[in-house]
């Protein structure tokens, strides 16, 4: 399997004209790591009977998840996964501004929006 | 809601369109900035577009841009992606007991168009909507997908004519985070479970230097969550009143949870029992 993935590129190469037939092979890959995780486990648990555990464990996923991806985004960088404390503070500044409007105002467009709107004012600023 | 139910059938996905809106309207920007990527890397528009459809995720595809700029092997796009997509593992397991009952089509076609922003607003509306139905559920996946690939494409089509603040775009999907982590946020326990999540999250991502520490950090926050709530269900008198699970002080206008709702009809239903048993015991000292 190994070998037969590292081989392709080799018989389509991505230069020249078999361009085009090298990004359909990439957009088949893509598209199978995309379908795997999405499928098989909402599969697998909406066609068997869940444990209660199972449920109130999920119960706490959402916070989790969107938590470490809150922090992903602001305290680690793309390039590397270096941890960067204090490497976008306009965005930790807007992240304030927008749990404050959520909290009060509770609403998803005034959220987001108030939010882009900080942080482009703050990374004029700073 | 006066409208609904007056033409419940008509007015039903333009409201549902209302809840997606904001959704949609966030990722114009985002999308046009990965179409423009995406064109850079080589993509003309018509691969963005179906690449859009199939990956359906910005951080994949902005990743998928980047290796394919530094013409990495296939191998290493695959196994990079499928990490990448695995928290969606995640996602489908804790949405899975809203749409037991849907057919095998159904469910197809409702996990591949799951990604993380309409699992936030499902999840959300799921939780405190009971009228929220799987079809509605379906239709903001399918509304964020339209948005989501006709903004790719048109980031495709205008290629690198026009610039965009990337970091700018980015925080609107964080922000849309933030204000999920806000409304989910109710007592003390999911509070000390967020910050936790937070110290795990920045751990095991430059541990593992790949998306797969958000997986891991979100696994054992959130298995750490359900152990300490059921640990104080069973061996505290008063659950409710445990520090862990008090409610944390939210505004007037705190919305009403489905949770909430049981435990005020089931409050309605022992306050009735109480005044029928008022009214029996009278009755009976007549006879």
């Amino acid at each position: 399997m190994e070998q037969l993935f590292s081989n392709l590129p080799l018989l389509i190469s991505d230069s020249g004209n078999s361009k085009t037939l090298y990004h359909i092979i990439v957009i088949i890959f893509a598209a199978f790591a995309a379908f795997i995780p999405r499928y098989f486990p909402i599969l697998f648990f909406s066609t068997r009977k869940i444990p209660e555990w199972f449920n109130e464990w999920m119960k706490y996923v959402p916070v989790s998840l969107f938590t470490a991806l809150i922090v992903k985004g602001i305290f680690v960088t793309t390039a590397g996964y270096h941890f960067v404390p204090f490497g976008h503070v306009e965005q930790i500044l807007a992240a304030l501004v927008v749990m404050v409007v959520a909290y009060f105002t509770r609403s998803m467009a005034i959220s987001v929006v108030g939010g882009l709107v900080a942080v482009w004012l703050l990374s004029m600023v700073i | 809601m006066a409208k609904a139910q007056i033409n419940p059938e008509k007015a039903r996905w333009l409201e549902v369109l209302g809840i997606a809106m904001p959704l949609c309207l966030s990722y114009i920007p985002i999308g046009l900035a990965c179409g423009i990527l995406l064109h850079a890397a080589g993509f003309n528009f018509i691969m963005t577009l179906v690449v859009s459809i199939v990956v359906f995720s910005g951080g994949a595809q902005f990743i998928l841009a980047s290796l394919l700029t530094i013409h990495a092997p296939l191998t290493s796009i695959f196994m990079t992606l499928f990490f990448l997509e695995l928290r969606y593992a995640l996602l489908g397991s804790s949405l899975s007991k809203y749409i037991k009952n849907e057919s095998q089509h159904f469910i197809w076609l409702f996990a591949v168009s799951m990604n993380d922003e309409n699992y936030a607003v499902n999840y959300l509306k799921f939780a405190t909507d009971k009228k929220w139905t799987p079809k509605d559920g379906l239709l903001v996946e399918h509304y964020s997908l339209i948005s989501w690939s006709v903004a790719n494409m048109v980031g495709g089509l205008i290629g690198s004519t026009i610039s965009i603040n990337l970091e700018v775009v980015d925080f609107a999907l964080t922000a849309l985070f933030l204000y999920m982590v806000v409304m989910q946020v109710r007592n003390h326990l999911t509070l000390l479970i967020c910050l936790l999540s937070a110290v795990l999250a920045v751990f095991f991502l430059v541990l593992t230097k790949s998306t797969l520490g958000i997986v891991i950090a979100t696994l054992i926050a959130s298995f750490i969550g359900f152990l300490i709530e059921n640990t104080v269900r069973k061996h505290s008198k008063d659950p409710d009143s445990n520090w862990f699970l008090t409610k944390l002080f939210r505004p007037m206008a705190t919305r009403i949870t489905v949770e909430d709702q049981q435990e005020r009809r089931e409050l309605k239903k022992v306050k009735q029992q109480l005044d029928a048993d008022r009214e029996q015991t009278p009755s009976e000292h007549d006879d």
